[in-house]
């Protein structure tokens, strides 16, 4: 199950760094009952001064030993085993053995010896504090802990120098799935994925989808991407002549205006908006809350591919600022009595803005090949019915007096739909040349700049020969050279030099062959910001030889940081870092409009702290919150409109800022009737403070909901009673206490002071008897005492993520150093991102 | 699927003709595959009906002779009019009652014919997922040892729409997969394909594979030891990808079994039902006993009615079929839709007969002791997604014990829950009585068919006494 190069690193967490601070400073403050308790605000500032990391950075490196290192047993047997003895070994010796666990056995010897993930562990809870455990018998004086602490420090910082190839991982790797979707996009100029049918990704222990050690090959996989590849090269490709544009629009119009832009119209058919008996048939449309669609029959005049842009002219009755208004298309047919199916085929809902006296258009553009179509359409019998149907929906906020409306005065709708003939996407592929009449020399050419796109590196005429062999084997097999370049082209998108990232060894191997070629480099960076292929202008300056140079890289990760596409990252990186694939499975979020934007907060929230570059402590606790106007009032926050998010300041009694108290992290934790206190413990320690519990042993007893005994208690109560049993105390009392501090929120997030009648009991003490008083006191524990705890979690996150791979125990140094440089300038988001893609490990192979 | 291609051949008149010889020994050009193969291939074949069947109330004078499900117990069980066809047959043969799909139970019968196979919750309305089929489950399975993994059939053809599905088959994916229904069509997909262009396509195939591991060798070498054992899973991929373009070119290089087909009306039409009927049976039966399948899906009409469907129950002289459900309370409306359901139940009958009568080519013993056959509707009465009435056939050598009116469920031993209904009122009405998933019967049938499953649709378990 867990890895152990993984689980090691988790286990060295801060810790280490306690060894160079006072040994009584990092462990965990004793809980302090005292009624003034500092504000989260204060707390952070008194957790920062406490940083242990920071404490070591002002200490002077020693100088490195020279040869290889060994273990220093003297002084383990001098001062060590003696406190060990003394301390540990009742409960984890010969005798008792207490979580499975004896230390009497543990190899002193790191450098040789097995025992180095156990005495990370020891590190761990000793630094904590949470061992002893208050109720042991014995104490642990703070000078024995130094010695412990002072001895284990440097030896497992030793060990971790020993250079062993066992545990380390590579970054190479192939394209996880949404990369793919979105490379093939940006190669192809294609607007929408086609990736759907390929497998889902499992996540990697730290939850990423895009693990070197995850993404597994095989045939089925492999037949997929030659599949999809020669379709999505199909979708931006043409042949033959330019087809006639079938175009609907709305009869009775005063002006005849086309908003197409070509002359290549064939059939024109009216769209009919009937009137009620005895009214004259309406000009246009007014959409409101009574009437929030139109339905139009399209018969079955569309053709089967290509775009279809459907054009709305509308404009709002009011333009009152605190209403918001927006368009969305929906696509239906009937294929039974009683049966029909219905579909949503924007993208997105787009608003509209304008007012009813200065309307403005708006488009969307539907690929016809991709959604339902009614199969029937072409029949000849009249049942099943053939045609297919638009439906035009409007959605708004509407609350005033007077009712916002949107007035739609024009419709047309046009496929197949271009821009222009041939579309750029098919002159990006087969381009314009002088040598368009010699196929071999025309071939090559189309060939070569296709390969070095998708290779995304100079590519040489030595490579290019085998396809363009092929090219000549298939040509007689087709009718025109473009459909059998399209078949070559298939093969390149087919290609590990196209679905893999790669850092190959230089040809020539020069001393600096561990550091990642500059085209490499453009690769890893635009796929750790853009989930995605470089961009011409950044492997333009890779080619150069630039991006190496340090303002050069830091200027092109603020253009790629500001460019639309980082948004895949925020999205991928918070999806995947807080594991929200959970709220997919969840059956009990009824509003799909709530469960969208409870999806949206934390990505926008990201957002939100990357672009001011504020401090990651803003996760555990802000005072503001990014909201819109669905989850505004879902937290009861007021005087938030519209569908977009944006920053909020929020009051204390509002119970929300940060990452925690979002509805998503919430309801995802939670089964569909009450919270889940134990899922949001485990999420927890797995996502925020990087510190997994074990996988559940086998044989777990059940809790048995028959007796009548366990059904009268409280959640929290049986879930005492169930942790009281010998099997599950040690992990449960680990999980357990975090998750119980969230009580507070239901299962949809909804802040409650009661359950079921009865005061809600947030309170749970930790394994080391810190107090957790509900989410505030969470948070105040987390800000006083887990700082280094959690940065350097969003480091480790977040250089796993940006690297594509696990981290070992081999890249601890970095890790410690990138940790030590992030807290030294304030813990900021996009300082980060910037960080770590200047470290070495970024850089090297 | 490969193409057909028409052939010069006059094959209207080399068709017709009276009785079926193969023109053996076909099975010899197998030779090559002979050691891949099981001793005695297994099989499955799905026959579904839309609209269900008749139900009427035990006070209905029709009840005793047009209701379709049998009375008495599990071996001393008496068939009613509508499949006193199958009599012969009784000994081949299980009834089954108070099975159905848990996720469409409220849905209207219209929609069902989608989920009949797969278990999927498919829905009335709005946007739609389906899953995989069993059919499918098993063509993964043993489509290997084929020219064809599977033969999905249906009389409308197509995939017709969602939730007015026209097959049977959806593939892992959930996508449906296109039905024949061209006899002449299917035919020569089997028997005839000519595979110009399917060579051709393989052959290209083949060079980008063999261009693309000369390529990936060059590419591996600059990379570390430890990179190159993961590009070897790409390799593999590609291999494996070889492995299967060999078997396809292979397939094509074997010429096609030789069936006479002189008995044959490839130009059969759905307005011929009868006719029509027996020569798409023929054709599964021709498959299987080639070796060409072992699997097959054959959908009769589509729910609701359209295009060949409401033709096929001219074969019993009554009008549109999916009107006789509707007319049941009309003067002989019971017996006239109970006499449509006999006339589907006869046709099943008449093909599990032949298989019964037919040798197995490897010898242990006929072809339906290998195959089971299963024949049913995802209604029982008036568009109620319940009980649905199912009947197998066939599978002595896999386990199935026949003979029998399997009854399941609790609260409906006389299937008169929802008995009688001709308004929609019925299925959107409460039914007391408790059902099995018919998941569980499709885990049985996977398992006896030698795939390892625990469960399907979101089902997990057997059905006991199977």
């Amino acid at each position: 199950m867990r890895r152990t190069g993984a689980f090691i690193l988790n286990r060295i967490g801060i810790i280490v760094w306690c060894l160079f601070a006072s040994a009584s400073l990092c462990r965990a403050e004793k809980p302090s009952q005292s009624k003034g308790l500092p504000s989260l605000a204060d707390a952070k500032e008194v957790g920062h001064s406490k940083s242990a990391i920071l404490a070591s950075g002002s200490r002077k490196e020693g100088p490195a030993s020279a040869g290889a290192p060994s273990a220093n047993l003297a002084e383990f047997k001098k001062h060590v085993a003696p406190v060990l003895t003394k301390t540990c070994v009742a409960c984890h010796g010969p005798e008792k053995a207490k979580g499975k666990f004896r230390i009497d056995t543990l190899d002193p010897d790191l450098m040789q010896g097995g025992d180095v993930d156990w005495w990370l562990e020891v590190l761990d809870v000793l630094s904590n504090g949470e061992m002893p455990p208050e109720d042991a018998d014995v104490e642990l004086a703070d000078a024995d802990l130094r010695k412990v602490i002072e001895w284990l420090g440097p030896e497992i910082q030793k060990a971790a120098s020993v250079p062993s190839s066992e545990g380390s991982h590579s970054s190479f790797r192939r394209m996880a799935r949404y990369e793919y979707s979105y490379a093939l996009q940006d190669l192809l100029g294609l607007p929408y994925s086609l990736a759907d049918r390929l497998p889902p990704e499992t996540a990697s222990e730290d939850g990423f989808k895009n693990s070197s050690e995850m993404l597994q090959m095989s045939a089925m996989q492999f037949e997929s991407y030659r599949e999809i590849g020669l379709k999505a090269l199909k979708h931006a490709t043409v042949r033959g002549e330019r087809s006639q544009m079938v175009v609907y629009r709305l009869p009775l119009q005063e002006e005849t205006l086309s908003v197409i832009n070509n002359e290549n119209i064939g059939e024109v058919h009216p769209l009919n908006l009937k009137a009620k008996k005895g009214e004259k048939a309406k000009k246009e449309v007014s959409l409101d809350k009574g009437n929030h669609s139109v339905k139009l029959n399209l018969s079955n005049h569309l053709p089967d591919e290509g775009i279809m842009r459907v054009t709305v002219r509308a404009g709002r009755s009011t333009m009152n600022a605190d209403e918001y208004a927006s368009l969305r298309l929906i696509f239906s047919a009937h294929t039974s009595n009683n049966a029909n199916f219905s579909q949503v085929i924007s993208a997105r809902d787009l608003p509209v803005t304008a007012s009813a006296d200065k309307p403005q258009f708006i488009h969307f553009d539907i690929p016809l090949s991709e959604i339902q179509r009614n199969p029937f359409r072409n029949n000849e019998e009249k049942f099943p019915r053939r045609d297919e149907f638009l439906t035009i929906q409007y959605s708004s906020s509407t609350r005033n007096k007077e009712p916002l409306g949107v007035l739609v005065d024009f419709i047309e709708i046009s496929a197949p739909f271009y821009e222009q003939w041939p579309p750029k996407t098919h002159r990006d592929i087969f381009i314009e040349s002088e040598n368009k009449s010699d196929e071999q020399v025309y071939g090559r050419e189309v060939l070569s700049q296709f390969m070095e796109r998708a290779w995304r590196r100079p590519i040489t005429s030595k490579e290019v020969d085998p396809f363009m062999a092929l090219f000549v084997e298939y040509r007689p097999d087709f009718t025109n050279l473009e459909e059998a370049m399209l078949e070559v082209l298939a093969t390149v998108l087919a290609t590990p030099e196209f679905l893999y990232l790669a850092q190959q060894i230089p040809a020539n191997h020069s001393k600096n062959s561990n550091t990642l070629s500059e085209v490499e480099l453009a690769s890893r960076l635009s796929f750790f910001l853009w989930s995605s292929i470089p961009d011409k202008e950044l492997l333009e300056i890779a080619r150069k030889g630039k991006l190496s140079d340090a303002t050069v890289l830091a200027s092109q990760v603020k253009r790629m940081l500001a460019d639309s596409r980082s948004n895949r990252f925020s999205q991928n990186f918070v999806q995947q870092w807080l594991g929200m694939d959970g709220l997919e499975s969840v059956t009990h979020v009824n509003d799909s409009s709530l469960k969208e934007a409870m999806e949206e907060e934390p990505i926008a929230f990201f957002k939100e702290v990357l672009n001011r570059n504020s401090s990651v402590m803003d996760f555990i606790h802000s005072d503001y919150a990014v909201v819109n106007e669905r989850l505004a009032s879902h937290y009861k926050i007021r005087d938030v409109y519209g569908p977009h998010f944006r920053q909020v300041r929020i009051k204390p009694e509002t119970n929300r800022g940060g990452i925690l108290t979002g509805a998503a992290i919430l309801t995802m934790n939670s089964d569909g009737e009450d919270s889940n206190p134990l899922q949001r413990g485990v999420w927890m320690l797995e996502r925020i403070l990087h510190d997994p519990p074990p996988p559940p042993p086998p044989n777990v007893p059940e809790v048995d909901l028959t007796d009548p005994k366990i059904l009268q208690m409280t959640l929290k109560e049986r879930i005492a009673d169930h942790r009281n049993k010998p099997a599950c105390i040690s992990c449960h009392a680990k999980i357990d206490p975090w998750g119980i501090a969230f009580e507070n929120y239901d299962a949809l997030g909804v802040y409650r002071t009661k359950i079921k009648n009865e005061p809600v009991d947030a309170t749970s003490a930790l394994f080391n008897k810190q107090e957790l008083a509900g989410m505030d006191g969470l948070k105040r524990y987390l800000l006083a005492e887990r700082q280094d705890q959690f940065s350097r979690a969003m480091v480790h996150k977040m250089t796993a993520y940006a690297l594509g791979r696990p981290l070992s125990f081999s890249d601890r140094a970095e890790i410690d150093s990138l940790a030590l440089q992030f807290r030294k300038k304030g813990d900021r988001l996009g300082d980060l991102i910037q960080m770590i893609i200047h470290s070495s490990i970024f850089n090297s192979k | 699927m490969m193409n057909n291609k028409a052939e010069s051949l006059n094959r209207r008149k080399f068709l017709r003709g009276t009785g079926v010889a193969l023109a053996l020994p076909w099975f010899e050009t197998f030779a090559a595959n002979e050691s891949r193969r099981d001793p005695a291939p297994k099989r499955f074949v799905s026959i579904y009906h839309p609209d269900g069947v008749g139900l009427p109330v035990k006070a209905d004078p029709a009840w005793k002779d047009w209701s379709w499900f049998p009375r008495g117990g599990e071996k001393d069980f008496e068939l009613t009019k509508v499949l006193d066809v199958l009599e012969p047959l009784r000994r081949e043969i299980t009834i089954y009652s108070g099975l159905s799909h848990p996720a469409a139970r409220t849905v209207h019968g219209h929609s069902n014919a989608d989920q009949y196979l797969t278990g999927a919750a498919t829905g009335g309305h709005g946007s739609y997922k389906n899953s995989v089929s069993l059919d499918q489950v098993y063509a993964a399975h043993a489509g290997e040892f084929t020219r064809h993994s599977s033969l999905v059939m249906s009389t409308n053809g197509g995939v017709g729409g969602p939730r007015g599905a026209q097959t049977q088959s959806y593939n892992r994916e959930g996508r449906p997969i296109p039905a024949l229904n061209n006899p002449k069509q299917i035919f020569d997909m089997l028997f005839v394909t000519s595979g110009k262009d399917a060579a051709a396509k393989l052959a290209r195939s083949k060079s980008a594979l063999d261009l693309l591991i000369g390529n990936t060798r060059s590419f591996g070498r600059r990379l570390s030891k430890h990179d190159q054992e993961t590009l070897q899973q790409y390799l593999d991929a590609v291999r494996d990808t070889e492995v299967k373009l060999e078997k396809a070119r292979k397939w094509i290089d074997t010429p096609v079994p030789k069936v006479d087909t002189r008995h044959l009306t490839l130009e059969a039409d759905p307005k011929e039902a009868r006719l029509y009927f027996k020569t798409m049976y023929e054709l599964i039966y021709l498959s299987f006993l080639s070796d060409s399948t072992r699997v097959a899906t054959f959908q009769l009409g589509r729910e609701n009615g359209g295009g060949q469907h409401n033709l096929l129950s001219q074969a019993v002289g009554l009008g549109n079929a999916h009107a006789l459900t509707h007319a049941v309370k009309k003067p002989k409306g019971w017996e006239n839709l109970g006499t449509y359901n006999r006339y589907q139940a006869e046709e099943f009958g008449r093909f599990v007969q032949k298989l019964k009568d037919t040798s197995e080519p490897s010898g242990q013993g006929n072809l339906l002791d290998n195959t089971f056959a299963m024949h049913g509707s995802a209604s029982s009465s008036f568009h109620l997604s319940r009980n649905y009435p199912i009947i197998s056939a066939g599978g002595k050598n896999l386990g199935f014990k026949n003979g029998r009116y399997l009854k399941f469920g609790e609260g409906n031993e006389d299937n008169q829950a929802g008995a009688g209904i001709v308004t929609d009122r019925g299925w959107q009405g409460k039914v007391e009585a408790e059902e099995l998933p018919l998941s569980r019967l499709f885990v049985t049938v996977l398992q006896r068919l030698g795939v390892e499953a625990e469960s399907f649709g979101g089902i997990t378990g057997t059905l006991a006494r199977v």
